[in-house]
């Protein structure tokens, strides 16, 4: 039986797999993190401890505004765009530039976080998904 | 007495970037500051001028600053 802390730590550099493409297909991305469904930053780009602090906040504002555990996050203001979502049970947060196209945003996300969930995002494997969704 | 192609030409191209700066315009204009949530059952709601909403991008406005100014492009 494999050990928590080993699963974690292979997660972890599936995750930073994960986000390198994530970055690499996003022209508009400022920067991201991809965070497990307790908080865990797993990947981030830059300072890890404020992304997950900042993102938990961001999603705990989401849940309460109709006490109801959102899906998807999309705010925008004058200085950028940030997307939040949940899937399979990660989280990831991206920082876009203005007039980011929201849809292809998302779905790069929920593509990368399904990927890293199959375990189809190894950090050997060139961290690059496969292209199945329609 | 026609006027020479290059001015019909001129004149075309300037009229599209015309368009295109007034499209632009407009967009910059009308996009103001909002805050969408998705559930899992496809309903969506804007919360953007509520209280939840301003603590939406109070979030979001953190976020932004950690993730710095540095575009990719």
């Amino acid at each position: 039986m494999p050990d928590a802390a080993a699963t974690e730590v292979a997660l972890g550099g599936s995750a930073d797999a994960a986000l390198a493409f994530l970055t690499e297909m996003s022209p508009d991305l400022r920067g991201a993190a991809i965070l497990g469904a307790d908080g865990t930053v797993l990947a981030a780009v830059g300072e890890s401890e404020r992304w997950g602090e900042d993102a938990i906040a961001l999603l705990v504002a989401a849940d309460r505004a109709e006490g109801e555990a959102v899906e998807q996050v999309h705010v925008a203001t004058e200085q950028g765009e940030v997307f939040a979502l949940r899937h399979e049970g990660l989280i990831a947060i991206a920082v876009t530039e203005r007039f980011a196209l929201a849809s292809l945003m998302l779905f790069d996300m929920r593509s990368t976080l399904r990927e890293l969930a199959k375990g189809d995002l190894s950090p050997a494997g060139g961290g690059q998904p496969t292209e199945d969704e329609g | 007495m026609p006027p020479k192609p290059h001015r019909i030409l001129l004149d075309r191209v300037s009229g599209y970037a015309d368009e295109a700066a007034a499209y632009v315009r407009r967009r910059r204009i009308s996009r103001r500051p909002f805050a969408r949530l998705y559930y899992a059952n496809g309903r969506s709601v804007e919360t953007g001028h509520s209280d939840a909403g301003a603590e939406l991008f109070v979030a979001a406005g953190r976020l932004i600053e950690v993730a710095g100014r540095r575009a990719k492009k």
